[in-house]
């Protein structure tokens, strides 16, 4: 508001005198400068206001346009990352069923193999849908489509030997569930840790992008403060109605943002710390369950010799027990998973114990056996709750960045608004004062 | 009017600049996800399990296939002498023998039947047989090459069938019977390949077992490109997937991979000595002279023969004359 102090330096035989103003006559030249240089101040005030409103209108639309525009993108991310691990699920739980099956020997039960088939098929087609989503994982997912194709070649060839009584088949088994390690998780969890850090990227902008508003609303209400004050002080006007109407205006679309955006922050915070934090440790606990699973078939199918694969067996399932214990302590819809699991991890022990007791033939039978009571039932009962759970938490997230969203694109249409109406009012009120001096 | 107007350019100016700084925290494209560099290569989980015997032979000794000779009469299948290994193994009800799950032909399992067959384990059959009066009362623990000597010193197997080398580095760990097979390293090459040893491999892949002495040997010919496999089996996927164009190894092993691919054969003569014997711990001595007086039965009465025809015949040639047993340790 300094500026106005220019056009008071202006020297007057720059431009042709202007018009006598009507009212009183023509006191001398010193009140002339005085008369002229108050109307031009408050041209000068009137535009400043008026670009405050225009800032406040733009300001306001971009950062709840922003905001929500942030809560898409994190749902879109979350979903995203649901589609990733799916996709990671669905290739060990794969690993998992042919790895099984291999115990059987010649002939996988058709069971199996059709769960097997169904995994894969899940997996290509999340891999085309993710690269649909993201086009920035576009370059991995198809490093990735390249990995699941060499996984599922070589357990076709791993099946074609087994097909034929050869011990071969157990090697190209091996060394495909080695390759998936290798090369296709790596890859999945590059592309999961690309997609977390843009969901909390995105949460994290959803919360402070408004702010702007806030603050540019603020020195809206002080630049109508400072103008009303000056402007009662030069016209001996105390209200001026237009810039008071702007005012009230204005404050009461601050307090409406502020309580818009309180809301989305302490959601955002709920999210985060709740369903999407339910959401990760469910999915890890069942990528690790899977894993786990494919290494107690790995462990039998090397019979004697899979020592390092029952080391993996233990890392995995302790990775899932931790996250499950994680899960459990928020959310009491994983309990069925949790418990299947436990009985999960003490059939596996006995399945062990008949192993290591020379046992062999009674650890596969125990471990290929599908009736109730069996490690593979058990494994089935979590496998079932745990996606049920991860369903629902997952869900939760949607409709949680959902509901977040809702409202902000009319409050972005109404601080632009109001914005403009400022602006409008402003022009208004301190054209009247302008034209008294005409 | 210009003063005026340079007020409207800068607040003008800060709008947009406002506004654009909005846009940009707000824009939603994001640089391309990549993979961290890869780790040095990982393994892939499975243990080392050459099967080929090392034959290093640096301690000496007089001669590494003289065994301890045989009593006189076996004992009557079911009888064992009191107090003997024999007859504990007899009161266990089992034999548990050491074996290979993967060697074709040797020793690996059947998918369809799921038992464990070879020429080794008629042999380990014909010893249950001989103590049992039944070549079924017998537990198979597959192991790797690497756990051999450890399971025979610890006492958690009775006796170890599986493709193994008699040396004099080995007899100061554990005893032998007599030589039951003598095989060699050979080499497996594509059919129709004028190779027939491993000089003709100058340039080319050569596959064998990582830390096996098979792997050791091609050191010997510095113009073979050397590539580790995790197994014999693993040398083969390899062969198959065209990774390398050769795999050397005891004939016998590699007489199992090719048994698995007809588009393999093993060419050329052997340029090393490996004789196979049945491994046992130390301190049985009797139950050592007990699997040689076995092991003499089985070659006189013509079992030897008739095993080797199933598994060996057809892919290394009629029968070579059963090793002559020495003894005199």
């Amino acid at each position: 508001m300094s500026a106005p102090t220019r056009p008071v330096a202006a020297p007057r035989s720059q431009r042709p005198a202007p018009p006598p103003p009507p009212g009183p006559a023509d006191p001398g030249d010193q009140p002339v400068l005085a008369r002229r240089s108050t109307p031009a101040r408050m041209r000068a005030v009137a535009v400043a206001l008026v670009l405050v409103g225009l800032l406040v209108a733009g300001g306001a639309a971009l950062s709840f346009l922003g905001t929500d525009g942030s809560l898409a993108r994190a749902d879109a991310n979350a979903a995203q990352l649901v589609r990733l691990q799916d996709i990671q699920t669905s290739l060990v739980r794969a690993d998992a069923d042919v790895t099984n099956a291999f115990l059987v020997g010649g002939l996988e039960p058709v069971e199996q193999r059709q769960d097997y088939d169904a995994a894969v098929a899940t997996a290509v087609r999340q891999v085309t849908a993710a690269a649909r989503a993201q086009q920035a994982d576009g370059t991995v997912l198809a490093d990735l489509a390249t990995s699941i194709q060499d996984y599922t070649s070589t357990i076709e060839l791993a099946r074609s030997a087994n097909r034929q009584a050869l011990p071969l088949g157990a090697q190209y088994l091996k060394n495909a569930s080695a390759g998936l390690r290798d090369q296709a998780l790596p890859q999945l969890a590059a592309l999961i840790g690309a997609n977390e850090r843009r969901v909390d990227a995105e949460l994290s902008a959803a919360t402070s992008v408004g702010t702007t508003v806030v603050v540019l609303a603020l020195l809206g209400l002080l630049g109508l403060a400072v103008a009303m004050v000056w402007l009662a002080r030069r016209t001996h006007r105390y209200v001026n109605l237009p810039l008071a109407t702007a005012t009230v205006v204005l404050t009461f679309f601050l307090v409406v943002a502020a309580v818009a955006l309180a809301s989305v922050s302490s959601t955002v915070g709920s999210v985060d710390r709740g369903s999407y934090a339910t959401s990760r440790a469910l999915a890890q606990a069942r990528i690790a369950a899977f894993d786990a699973k494919a290494n107690e078939s790995l462990t039998l199918v090397a019979r004697g010799s899979g020592a390092a694969f029952e080391e993996a067996w233990k890392a995995s399932a302790a990775t899932t027990t931790t996250q499950l214990g994680a899960v459990t302590s928020g959310a009491s819809s994983s309990s069925g998973a949790s418990s299947a699991w436990t009985q999960y991890t003490s059939l596996h022990e006995q399945i062990r114990a008949a192993d290591d007791g020379g046992q062999w033939e009674g650890a596969v039978a125990l471990a290929v056996s599908r009736s109730a009571g069996s490690a593979n039932a058990a494994f089935t009962a979590f496998d079932e709750a745990s996606s049920g759970a991860l369903a629902t938490s997952g869900a939760d997230v949607a409709a949680s960045l959902q509901g977040a969203r809702s409202g902000l694109v009319p409050i972005a249409v109404g601080g632009a608004l109001v914005g403009l109406l400022v602006a409008a009012l402003a022009w208004r009120g301190i054209g009247r004062r302008i034209e008294e001096y005409r | 009017m210009s003063a005026r107007r340079r007020l409207h350019g800068w607040a003008l100016s800060g709008v947009v600049t406002a506004l654009l700084l909005l846009a940009g925290c707000t824009a939603g494209a994001y640089t391309d996800t990549v993979v961290p560099t890869p780790a040095p290569p990982a393994s892939d989980g499975s243990t080392s399990t050459p099967t080929s015997a090392p034959t290093t032979q640096s301690p000496q000794c007089a001669d590494p296939l003289a065994s301890y000779a045989p009593t006189d009469a076996l004992p009557a299948p079911g009888v064992m002498p009191a107090g003997s290994t024999m007859a504990t193994i007899q009161s266990r009800g089992r034999l548990v023998v050491g074996v290979s799950g993967d060697s074709l032909l040797l020793g690996a399992r059947n998918p369809i039947t799921g038992r464990i067959e070879g020429f080794d384990i008629d042999l380990a059959r014909q010893v249950s047989a001989a103590i049992f009066g039944d070549p079924d009362k017998i537990e198979l623990r597959v192991i790797t090459a690497a756990q051999r000597i450890p399971l025979l010193q610890s006492g958690e197997v009775d006796l170890v069938a599986r493709n193994m080398t008699i040396t004099c580095a080995r007899w100061e760990q554990v005893a032998f019977s007599a030589e039951y097979y003598l095989s060699g390293q050979k080499v497996l090459v594509p059919l129709g390949s004028t190779a027939t040893s491993l000089a003709d491999l100058a340039g080319q892949r050569v596959c064998a077992p990582a830390g096996s002495t098979s792997l050791a040997k091609l050191a010997d010919f510095p113009a073979v490109v050397p590539v580790s496999g995790t197994t014999h089996t693993d040398c083969l996927v390899k062969f198959q997937q065209g990774k390398v164009d050769a795999i050397t190894g005891d004939d016998t092993v590699l007489a199992g991979l090719a048994a698995q691919d007809p588009y393999a054969e093993v060419v050329g003569a052997a340029f090393t000595q490996e004789p196979y014997g049945l491994a046992m711990s130390s301190a049985a001595v009797d139950l050592v002279r007990f699997v040689n007086g076995v092991l003499a039965q089985t070659i006189a009465d013509g079992r030897w023969a008739a095993s080797y025809a199933r598994w060996l015949e057809p892919s290394l040639g009629p029968p070579p004359a059963p090793p002559t047993p020495v003894y005199g340790r």
